[in-house]
């Protein structure tokens, strides 16, 4: 069935309009000169065929018109959507873009308030150091600290009691 | 009988789903660098030595914070964005 529609899609929309109008036309014709054509006597050898022919193709060009206008109006509400998602991706490009620049911005930020307070470190080293000896003990509790306790993969859930 | 459901599927064959692709949004890649662990501190009977550490890893931890605030604004904002196309 998509084929079908893939080659349907490459008939221009007028063309396929004007030729679903034909059809109903044809059909129309062939039925009502069914109808007449029982008066004419040479013609009315072929009524059998005439009319029912004329029937089928007014049938078939008034489906094909219908699906015509229903295939236009989701051809619409695709195109409206597919705008509605170009906009969104847009806008959301946008707003990563001003994203990564406030966090480079921050990041800089940040590194120069560290870089002078690392500055004061070693300016006032000698203050620091002059009263203040650190216990090993001090050391081994701060790195213990540091220590990330929940190491990825090391989660362990127990069974919940009441 | 016969002649309904052959009727039906006639009448199917008007009905063809019209997908429209909605790409999933980026991230800026920063955002998905995993936060390190934090400095340890050298055996050291300085607290000159000591100080350093402890600096960097309150700048590690607000860097972090600030990944975090970012992943927060970047889903709240992007969700905002997907709900307006429905």
């Amino acid at each position: 069935m998509g084929q079908i529609q893939w080659v349907f899609s490459l008939i221009p929309d007028a063309v396929l309009n004007w030729m679903y109008w034909a059809i109903i036309a044809v059909g129309t014709t062939g039925m009502f000169a069914g109808w007449f054509a029982k008066f004419i006597p040479v013609y009315g050898r072929y009524l059998q065929y005439v009319k029912p022919i004329g029937i089928v193709l007014v049938i078939l060009g008034v489906w094909l018109r219908g699906g015509y206008d229903t295939e236009m109006a989701w051809r619409a509400k695709v195109e409206e959507a597919q705008a509605k998602v170009a906009k969104a991706e847009q806008a959301s490009q946008q707003l990563n873009t001003k994203l990564d620049q406030e966090r480079k911005k921050k990041a800089v930020v940040r590194k120069e308030y560290i870089t002078t307070v690392r500055d004061r470190i070693v300016k006032e080293t000698q203050i620091i150091d002059a009263e203040c000896k650190v216990a090993p003990a001090a050391i081994s509790i701060l790195n213990d600290a540091a220590r990330n306790s929940v190491k990825k993969g090391t989660v362990t859930i127990e069974e919940v009691t009441k | 009988m016969n002649r309904l459901v052959l009727l039906t599927l006639i009448l199917l064959t008007g009905c063809a789903g019209v997908p429209v692709a909605i790409k999933f949004p980026d991230v800026p890649k920063d955002m998905l660098i995993a936060c390190p662990d934090l400095k340890l501190t050298p055996e050291t009977t300085k607290l000159s030595e000591v100080l350093p550490v402890v600096v960097d890893n309150y700048g590690q931890y607000y860097n972090c914070k600030d990944t975090v605030d970012s992943w927060i604004d970047w889903y709240t904002s992007q969700k905002k964005i997907f709900d307006s196309i429905k």
